[in-house]
């Protein structure tokens, strides 16, 4: 008796500092870091300010991008009214305001590929929300603070894209590769693609709006089994992002889409859209 | 005099240490001892948090094909290489808890750095090997391989990435991951080791 309390006496502190520590640990794993977050933002905002690079305003400037802007809006303006004509009504058009951000943290560890955002919740990002760089799609919202917001990269091993090649329409799924390339597996044996070809979200995929731009075909292997796999080059600068636009999540509009080409057989491509959270 | 005294009992080089701090500890010294111990409590706190917080940054030179220091492992190696396996391997579990939240919680970090922690506090390091850096640097290098191979297990088993996509993924980011992670080493090391050892002779002296 004497000596299990001199023990416990001896020790008590010990396993409850341990206990408290271990909590601790526990709840900040199980709120994904929120505290931690936080504090990086904190701690690196007065960086941010000092680092300025260039505005996304001033990459506007560009005449050729001038140029191009115009004759885009100027195409859209064409493609609404032939829309228009054919009562065709769009699947989730992205929204005309995205939230501009800016990356201030890479992944905390190389096996994952993900980046922090300064912007979070406050601001009005949501978990899933689309992050969109120059050049086309970046990645997910995984995960929001206050003031941050953690993105999965479609270069991460987990991510899975379902895209189609503008070209032809052949479709498949992305996987990402954790390099600034990702390959793509083909649902046909034999897609009808070439080297050069671009890539873009697919209609069917759940988690992204169609049509955003990801990449262009950079090799071909129509050998492989069970299917063809190809190697996309990823248009956004994915190991150097610095400034990155949200985009809300597309919402389900299934009901509300009569006239659409009949429900093609809903290949499982929202199931292979990846699942985002574990 | 009181030196004279030490070096009869102790080893010279414990003398030489003693020496150097002394301009410093006569004022930790007379702190009361449970002052100290939170006072070494907020150290080893604070330092955690700042390796944490390094794990998201990339500063100029602290990078190679896009990858960081483990600033986690190697804290992890920094106390658990002249403690009890027992407390090595809760501390790696610690760690690795918030290593997880600071990207994703599946799989989990706890495995491989509580093993990290458990390894390296059984090497034993101080009876055979007495030099410093080098030997640090080669330990951390070698708890990098084990702690990435055990991911890739890890990853392999969840099953929701490409079992081939994971192992090329490993043989192109291991060597380099470690190589990095080994020569940043001493910088976590040298001054949690410096202020463990200071404690550890003014608790027991």
């Amino acid at each position: 008796m004497f000596t299990a309390r001199r023990w416990w006496e001896h020790k008590g502190l010990q396993i409850g500092l341990l206990a408290l520590v271990l909590g601790g640990a526990w709840t900040l794993r199980q709120t994904q870091g929120t505290l931690l977050l936080e504090l990086y933002q904190s701690i690196t905002r007065p960086w941010q300010m000092l680092q300025q690079g260039i505005s996304p305003e001033e990459r506007f400037q560009d005449a050729r991008l001038l140029e191009m802007k115009t004759r885009i809006v100027d195409l859209e303006h064409q493609n609404q009214s032939l829309q228009n004509l054919l009562g065709y009504i769009e699947r989730d058009p992205l929204s005309i305001h995205p939230i501009v951000a800016r990356v201030v943290g890479r992944s905390a560890d190389h096996w994952w590929q993900q980046v922090v955002l300064n912007r979070g919740a406050n601001e009005g990002i949501y978990e899933g929300d689309i992050v969109k760089s120059d050049g086309g799609l970046v990645g997910l919202i995984e995960s929001v603070t206050p003031s941050t917001s953690r993105v999965l990269l479609i270069s991460d091993l987990k991510s899975q894209v379902g895209v189609t090649v503008s070209r032809t329409g052949a479709k498949g799924v992305l996987r990402g590769d954790a390099s600034s390339e990702a390959s793509l597996e083909f649902y046909e044996k034999v897609p009808n693609v070439k080297i050069g070809d671009l890539v873009s979200t697919s209609t069917y995929s759940q988690k992204f709006p169609p049509g955003i731009a990801v990449g262009r075909i950079k090799s071909l292997d129509l050998k492989k089994l069970p299917a063809s796999v190809a190697k996309v080059e990823l248009f956004p600068p994915i190991k150097y992002l610095d400034w990155v636009t949200v985009y809300p999540k597309p919402k389900n509009q299934e009901q509300e889409q009569p006239n659409l080409v009949k429900k093609q057989p809903k290949i499982s491509d929202s199931m292979l859209d990846k699942p985002t959270k574990q | 005099m009181k030196n004279s005294g030490l070096a009869g009992k102790h080893h010279r080089k414990f003398l030489i240490r003693v020496r150097k701090s002394q301009s410093f500890i006569p004022s930790l010294k007379f702190w009361h001892p449970w002052l100290r111990q939170v006072l070494d409590w907020m150290i080893t706190f604070w330092s955690v948090l700042l390796c944490l917080l390094m794990l998201p940054t990339r500063f100029p030179g602290m990078e190679l094909l896009g990858i960081g220091p483990n600033w986690v492992l190697i804290w992890v190696v920094s106390w658990s290489v002249k403690r009890s396996p027992l407390s090595g391997a809760l501390a790696g579990i610690i760690l690795g808890l918030l290593q997880d939240a600071m990207t994703s919680l599946n799989p989990s970090h706890a495995l491989s750095l509580g093993i990290v922690g458990l390894v390296t506090s059984l090497i034993q390091k101080q009876r055979f090997i007495q030099e410093d850096f080098i030997s640090i640097a080669l330990i951390v290098f070698g708890m990098n391989v084990l702690a990435d191979s055990i991911l890739a297990l890890q990853f392999c088993w969840a099953g929701d990435r490409q079992v081939t996509a994971i192992w090329i993924f490993y043989q192109r980011v291991t060597l380099a991951s470690a190589i990095l992670s080994s020569l940043w080493a001493p910088v976590v090391y040298y001054p949690l080791n410096n202020w463990w050892q200071r404690m550890k002779l003014l608790a027991h002296p």
